[in-house]
Formats: C-alpha cells, structure tokens, sequence
C-alpha cells in the first residue's frame, strides 16, 4: 500500500539528509567549547576550574567557568543583551502589527468585493517575488529621502530628527512580513465553512458578534500560523535590517555579521548554541501547548 | 490553539524580551564606592576626563572601523560622563560614506581615511571643528597635524595611522616577497589575501609599473587594470574585514594587509614577518570627522577631548596596536606602562622605519576620475 | 454613519484591506518607482545621482561598452552579462540540488507514521530557526582548510595510510554552492512534504489494484500530484539565491561576484546607485519571468505554500 515506504534508498537518503543538515550545527556546538582562542581548529575542550582565566599562547588552559568559558564570556558580552533585546522587540511589535493588518486584508480579499481589489492583491505577491536586496536599498531611498525632507521643513534638529532605527527596521519588516499572513489566513478563509456563521445569524447575532464567537475562534489557528512565521521571518531577517538600522537598532543578525568581521572567538559559537537552544525550547512548548490543546479538556 | 495557551505564549515572548534587555542593562562596571573611582568590567580605572567638559546628551552616536576601540576605552567614556555610547561599524570607507551620503542617518563622528575627507568635504556632509572646544589637540605630535588632506585640521583630527605592506608566513613561504611585484609570481598563486580595497589594490599595482598610485591618466590606468586583472586568479580571498583570520588559519600564506592586522598575525606566531615594499608601502591615515548634522554635538566633543588623553589614549597601544600620532599618550605610556611601550617601539609593524615613511606613499582624493578606479576594480573582481 | 458603513459591503472591504495596502504602497511600490527612476539616472563623479533619462546604466548591463581594446567605437562587454549568467546558473544548480536531496527525505516523511511526522519535521525546521549568518559561518568553519571536514578526512585517511593534504574547499565557488543549497533545503522540503502528504492513500491502492508496480506507482501517481510542491519550493528557493550576496561574500572569498553582491557593491563601494538601480530592476524581471514560465508550466502551488 506504501510501496516506497521501507525502500532503503529513501530511508539511506533521508539519513544523509539529516546529517547534512545538522553537520554545521553540531560542528558549531562542539566547537563553542573550543580551548583555542582564535577558533580555528578544535582543540579540545578546557579541562579545568580555576579561579581566573590562564592562557597559553592562544589555548585557554583554565577558566573560572571550566569548559563553559565561552558562555560566561558571552554572558558578559552587553552588545549581545541589546542585540538581542532589539530582535525580539522589533520581531514582537511587527508581528502584532502585521497579524492584525495581514488577518483584516485576508478578510477583505476572501469575502468582499471593492474596487482596490486587484490592486491590494497584486501588492501583496511583491514582496515574495522581489529579491530582498532590491527591498532594503528601495527602502532605505525612500526613508532617506524622506527624512531628508521632513528634517529640512520641519526644521528639526538634534535628537528630535528622523532616522533610521528601531522604528525604521519594525515598519520594514511589517512590508514583507504582512503577505505571508495574509495568505495563510486566505488560505484558511478559503476552506471555511460558512453554515456556522449562518447559523449564528439566525440564531440572532449580530455580525459582530458573530465574528467574535464564530468566524475568529475558528480562523485562529491560521491566524496563529501566520504570526509564527511572520515572527520567525523578522528574527532571521538580516538583508532588509542591514540596509534600514541606525545607531543602537542592531538586531541579533546583524551583531553576528559584525563578529564575523572581527577576531572570531568561540563566544560566536557560544552564542550560536544558545540561540538554538531557546528556539528549540520555544518549539518543544509550543508543541506541548499544542498537544495539550488536542486532548479533550472542555 | 485556546486562547489561554495563546497569552501565555505571548507572556512568556514579553517576559523574555524584558529578561534580555534588562540584562543589556545589568551587568555594568561596578564603581568603588568609597574613592568614587569608576572601574570598568576588566578591572581597569578609569581617568577623570580633564578637562571636563559640559554635556547635556544623553547619548553620542559613533560609525567606526572595526577592531579599532580599546573596550576599556568605550566602557570608561560611559562611565565617567554617564552618557550611552553607540557604536555601529563598517569595514570600508566607501561603505560608510555610501551610507552617510545616503542622509537619514544619526550618527555624529565618522572616521574616514584620509583620502575620503576631501571628498565628504565637498559634499557638504561634514560641518567645521570648533578649536575652541578642543583643548586636548596639544597631545598630538604636530607632525600628524595640518596635513595635505585637510590643511590646518579645520575638519578632521587623527586618530589611528599605519600601513598597507606585505605580511609573509616565513614558516611556509620559502621565497619571501620583497617588493609588491613579487606579488605576481606564480609560485604564491592561491595563497594570498588581500585588501578589498579599491584605491589601494590598484595603487600598488600602479606602483610596480612606475607609476603614481594616485594618476588619473587613462592610459596608466588600463596597464593597471590589465596587470592586476593578471594577479586577481591568484589572490584567495579579498578581506578588509579580518584578513588575520585566513593568515592564522593557515587558509592562505602571505599577502596584502595593513598594520594592526599584522602586529596580531605576528603576537600569534612570529614566523608573520611584515615587509615594506621596495616600491613602497600604502600609508594611511584614519581621522575623526563630525558630521553636519551631528544631533549630539556636544558630547561628541567630550568624546574626543577624552580619547585624546594621554592616560586614555595608550590603550589602543595596549589593544590595537597601530601608528601612533598621540605624542601624549606615547609619553604616559613610556612612563607607566613600559611594557607596551616597548612593544609598540620595539616593533618594525607599529613603530614604522623611518625610511619605509620616507619611501611611502598616500593614497589621495583623486576627484572627477574616480569613477575610473571603481570601475577597474569591478572588472577586475568580477572577470573570473 | 456608522450604520451606512454596516450596509456597505464594498466600504468595509475597503477599510479592512486599507491598511495592508497602504503599507505595501509605501514600503514596496514608492521605491520601486524611485530605484526605476534612479536607475534611468547618471552618476555624478562623487556617485550621487543626477535625475536624466539615460539608458546607459542598461546597455552597459548588457555589455554595450566603450571601452574598447584597438580603439574601436563600440564592443561587447560580458562582464555583466557572465554576471548575470552566473547567478541564474548557479540559481538553476542551487535548485536542481535542492529537490534531489529534499525529495527523499520529504518522501520519508510523508510516508512515516502520522505521530512521527511532526517531530521528523521539526528536525527539518530547527537549523532553519537558528540564524541564517550563523549557518553559513558554520560551514566557513567545516570547510577550511584546518576546519572540520579536513580533520576528519585526514584522520580517516592517516589510519589507511593514504598520504593526504588537506582540501582547499574554502573561498571556491564549490563552497558557495554547498552554502546555498544548505541554506534552502528547508523551503523546498516543507512544500514537497506538503503535496506529498495530501495525496490520498486510496489512489495507491487503486494502483496496485490496477497491477502497476512501485516505480510505475510514483511516477504515474506520485510525482505529477506533488508537483504543485515542487514549483512553491523552486519559488521559494529560486529568487532568495538570485539575490543573496552574504553567501557568496563569506563563503566565497568576495570572489564569486552573484548579481546580488554587484547590487550590494555598487550601492556601496563603487557607489553607483543609478547603475545598483538598474542591475536591481533586471535582477528582478528575471526573476519575473523564470517564475511565470514555471508556474505556467506547473501552476502556481499556492495553495502549498499556506497549508
């Protein structure tokens, strides 16, 4: 019935395809334990605890955090803090943002008709079929030009003046992160069965209130799907970030670019686990939460 | 999912980006409560600016080089003025006068290089430096000062100065380079790094043909491309970001770099030697600038007349050892901290020779023709 | 008014979509408009722009050159055009990879035991959570020459007493092409996995039912109904490659010159946005046109691309 399913040849491919995709990361964990300093061949893990941090040329022989040196280094690292804090507000506000503005053109384009309708459709396929570059140099024109202009005629001077930051990297982000929503909302839309809200009607609600107690509770998983990957989309987000940040708006992808253009050390690495490790657990609960969901608990 | 599992989710994401920046906050110098001392995380104490300047901020915005700021340095600034410092950073001149001139930027001191001031001159991205308010300018050696770039330093003050010449692994090279066109033979072809840097590529290999690294003379210029369009197969990778991490890791064996880059490879392992070319090295010259639009003008300047001391400026001899055109902190260093003194003096990288000075050349502002050199460098790079 | 806005169907719709596409008016379509403009511009000797119309920044993307060896007027210039050549060759090799190895192991998923499925997949979706930087730092670090490939390959080759030098896999445009097709195997197997899994187990058991054997099976049945996969996947994975410059500026060497880093170089080194401007509007009618002959061929896989 399953003629493929215990073919070796897509069980040995699929091995090879695991490996393949957790060699660099596995090689990455491994070598935030590096002893060595510049991080260019694994030598071995630091064997020991000691009070402060010796070195041997380039080998850190001893480290008050033993092997997890790195990761005490990292801890102390306060660009990495700001970085980070950066990504994930600038992820959470484009999220809500782009959910609430994605799931209301959803709803328009599934269910109504208006004259802007093709026009709002074509706009949305943009952003999917332009190259990222092409969207972070245009923004970045537009938002200089802009800035330009208003600083100019509304004469405003020191910290008052527009630029780029925060502010700039979010409503960029907002641009491409709004049509993944909309389309998995659509989608959802799409295979929704309207008897419900009917019933609702003759049962004497509202539209509102149908849409309340009916029409949302039954989209929300779509909805939810759609802010994940939108949330997902703007923490990796590194082309659109680098061509519309400012002072103080770095966002975890960009600070690793930067690393990389400096003496690497295993702190890279070192960050480079941890980072997996919260996106991991962020999975695993969202998998609980999910799976507790399905059990009966009404 | 049920709405209660969706707002825990979404209080569990609020919580954690609270966590993170909460700990960008923490986790900051401790100061010495009994003599008033600021102390930063490295142990280091931190000198009373002096003098003290007024400064009614509450941040300054810096675009800099990579690798190029003592964190002691950044960390003490902070501390003493109690003003946030914002640090981004760019690995060419041409990358951040594209986003400088690009406008909607904040930030307040750039360091260009000393060919690209003339050109942020002229167009009017720069506004005049107030002597006034600079009395640290006295550290300086006055043979750094009043340049030809910027005659009598109405725009720019130095900060770091160095070279470009030839770092050779002398443990796996056997014939080591002694003039740039050496670079050329076949037998260091795929293991060499170089600048990704335009005007100096091209300047040295207008150097080995006699000519001015700097002419604008069509002619030379297509010799130029044709000879370097030769060597760009042998070159393994352009870096300006941290071409020391290819020399270390051994993925290349000698090549092109500048200064600090050197001195590092070399701290590594000693068999890096540096050699001044016979043609002559690339000399250079990073400056301080403020943009015309400086929003925070004020502690700008609080930023430079600090950095310009002497008892803080010798910590770039401590962390990245360039040129040095501090005479203040050269002096406090010889005093204090003979050790890195010493080092800085004693070594051919840091302390350039005389003579290679003497057989250098700048790179300079070459105006209307350099529409030339950027586009050499394009076919060059992107022939093979 | 409130009240004539309840009967409006046509305002309300509207007013909902309002949003969105203001957004994307301004964000995405002013500067498109604005790098077309550009693009039709010439640069000033200090490389900003002078608003002309000018097809020059065009016809040197396409080779049309002045600069020509025994004094000729005009002469064909390939540099642009091998640039382009490239990246669409590279696109295409990315691609091809992509499927090859996301086929199976989309297969394999789709064919496991529903309870597996989801932790197979999450398997899949875990490196692609981690960051797209990180990743392809990672491989810098197994490819060079004293990374961890090359320990591993010279222990290996140390204990069968095989002379080894270590491989020069870094800073080639080899190890590009390894970057790339690492960075979008993901985006090509979820799709697959997708349409794969819709297909209805019936129609297996229709087709043995009908004599046909295993092979016959997947390439009457299986393959076509998977297809709507294959394209949303080809989309996914094509135009990012056309115009990532990250992967090739680290892993190559800031060699393997891609028509994203010629974008990104003449935005800022060479700073000559007229001429970015241009390469980006070609880059992107490329891009164009590859997916509308593909969908035509294959359908759009939209519907793949949301489930």
């Amino acid at each position: 019935m399953n003629p493929f399913r215990r073919s070796p040849f897509v069980i040995i491919a699929s091995v090879l395809v695991y490996i393949f995709l957790y060699a660099p990361i596995v090689g990455l964990i491994l070598y935030s334990f590096n002893a060595s300093r510049t991080n260019v061949t694994f030598e071995g893990f630091i064997p020991a605890f000691s009070e402060r941090i010796v070195m041997d040329g380039s080998l850190v022989k001893s480290s008050p955090c033993g092997p997890f040196h790195w990761y005490c280094d990292l801890a102390k690292n306060q660009d990495v803090a700001e970085a980070a804090g950066n990504t994930l507000t600038i992820a959470f506000v484009a999220t809500i943002i782009s959910t609430v503005i994605g799931t209301m053109a959803a709803l328009a384009l599934q269910r109504y008709n208006f004259k802007m309708k093709p026009f709002s459709q074509l706009s949305l396929y943009i952003p999917i079929v332009i190259p990222e570059i092409v969207m972070g140099i245009g923004i970045l024109t537009l938002f200089s030009q802009f800035f330009g202009w208003a600083n100019n005629f509304f004469n405003l001077v020191g910290d008052a003046r527009l630029s780029m930051g925060i502010a700039t990297v979010a409503v960029s982000h907002i641009a491409f992160m709004v049509p993944f929503v909309t389309l998995v909302v659509q989608a959802r839309l799409q295979g929704f069965d309207k008897s419900y809200e009917e019933a609702a009607m003759d049962l004497g609600a509202n539209e509102w209130i149908t849409f309340k107690r009916v029409t949302f509770p039954m989209i929300l998983p779509g909805v939810m799907s759609g802010a994940l990957l939108a949330f997902t989309l703007s923490l990796d987000d590194f082309v659109i970030t680098f061509f519309t940040n400012g002072p103080g708006s770095t966002t975890l992808p960009i600070y690793v670019y930067g690393l990389l253009r400096r003496i690497i050390t295993p702190q890279v690495n070192a960050l480079s686990t941890v980072w997996i490790l919260v996106v991991f657990l962020a999975v695993m609960a969202l998998q609980v939460l999910q799976n507790r969901e399905q059990k009966p608990q009404h | 999912m049920k709405k209660s599992n969706l707002f825990k989710l979404l209080v569990l994401v609020i919580m954690a980006s609270m966590v993170l920046s909460a700990c960008g906050g923490g986790g900051d110098a401790t100061q010495a409560a009994d003599s008033g001392e600021k102390v930063t995380s490295t142990g280091f104490t931190c000198p009373e600016p002096s003098p003290r300047m007024e400064v009614t901020s509450t941040q300054v915005n810096l675009f800099v080089w990579t690798e190029y700021f003592p964190p002691d340095m950044l960390e003490c600034f902070e501390l003493v003025y109690g003003i946030t410092l914002n640090r981004d950073e760019y690995s060419s001149n041409e990358e951040m006068y594209a986003k400088v001139s690009a406008g909607g930027t904040s930030y307040d001191l750039v360091q260009p290089t000393d060919y690209i001031v003339p050109l942020m001159v002229r167009n009017q991205l720069l506004q005049e430096l107030d002597k006034a308010q600079l009395p640290n300018i006295s550290s300086y050696d006055p043979s750094w000062l009043d340049k030809s770039f910027d005659k009598g330093n109405k725009y720019s003050l130095p900060y770091l100065a160095g070279t470009d010449a030839i770092v050779v692994n002398t443990d796996t090279v056997e014939n080591v380079p002694q003039s740039w066109a050496d670079l050329w033979k076949p037998e260091y072809a795929g293991k060499m790094v170089f600048l990704d840097d335009s005007r100096a590529v091209i300047g040295l290999t207008l150097l080995t043909l006699g000519y001015d690294p700097n002419t604008t003379d069509p002619a030379q210029l297509e010799e130029a491309k044709a000879k370097l369009a030769e060597l760009v197969p042998s070159i393994k990778t352009f870096d300006s970001d941290s071409p020391k991490t290819a020399l270390i890791a051994g993925d290349v064996d000698l090549g092109m770099v500048w200064t600090g880059e050197a001195f590092i490879a070399n701290q590594e392992n000693p068999a890096f030697q540096y050699i001044y070319p016979t043609e002559g090295a690339i000399l250079w010259q990073d400056n301080w600038v403020m943009l015309k639009d400086a929003p925070h003008a004020d502690a700008a300047y609080a930023w430079l007349n600090y950095t310009m001391q002497g008892d803080v400026f010798w910590l770039t001899l401590r962390d990245f050892q360039y040129t040095n055109p501090n005479k203040a902190a050269l002096e406090y260093a010889k005093v204090n901290q003979p050790d890195v003194y010493k080092a800085y003096a004693d070594s051919p990288i840091t302390n350039t020779p005389a003579e290679a000075v003497a057989n250098g050349h700048g790179i300079e502002d070459v105006g209307e023709a350099t529409p030339l050199f950027d586009n050499i460098w394009v076919e060059v790079k992107g022939g093979n | 008014m409130l009240q004539r806005l309840r009967e409006n169907k046509s305002a309300q719709g509207t007013l909902l979509a309002l949003p969105t596409t203001v957004w994307l008016f301004v964000l995405l379509i002013i500067p498109l408009i604005l790098t077309l403009i550009v693009s039709f511009g010439k640069r000033s000797p200090d490389g900003n722009v002078i608003y002309s119309f000018t097809l020059d920044n065009y016809t040197r993307l396409f080779g049309y050159s002045t600069d020509c060896p025994d004094g000729q007027a005009s002469c064909f210039d390939p540099l642009y055009v091998n640039i382009l050549g490239r990246s669409l060759s590279l696109a295409l090799n990315t691609t091809l990879f992509v499927i090859s190895l996301a086929y199976p192991l989309a297969y394999f998923i789709a064919r496991a035991h529903p309870k597996q499925r989801n932790l197979y997949l999450f398997m899949v979706l875990i490196p692609l959570w981690t960051n797209f930087v990180i990743r392809v730092y990672a491989w810098m670090m197994l490819l060079r020459k004293e990374g961890a490939i090359n320990l591993i390959l010279g222990w290996v080759m140390n204990l069968l007493n095989i002379p080894f030098t270590p491989l020069e896999m870094l800073y080639t445009p080899g190890a590009v092409l390894v970057g790339m097709v690492y960075e979008f195997l993901p985006f090509m197997i979820l799709p697959i996995y997708t349409s794969l899994e819709k297909i209805d187990a019936s129609l297996y058991e229709a087709a043995a039912d009908l004599g046909a054997n295993s092979i016959k099976t997947f390439l009457r049945v299986t393959l076509p109904l998977s297809m709507p996969g294959v394209v949303a996947g080809t989309i996914l994975v094509f135009i990012p490659v056309m115009g990532t410059f990250i992967v090739s500026d680290i892993l190559g060497g800031r060699q393997v010159i891609l028509v994203g880093n010629l974008i990104q170089r003449q935005f800022l080194d060479a700073r000559d946005p007229t001429f970015g401007s241009a390469a980006s509007l070609i880059l992107m009618v490329m891009t164009l046109i590859v997916t509308y002959f593909y969908t035509r061929k294959f359908g759009f896989g939209e519907e793949i691309v949301v489930a």
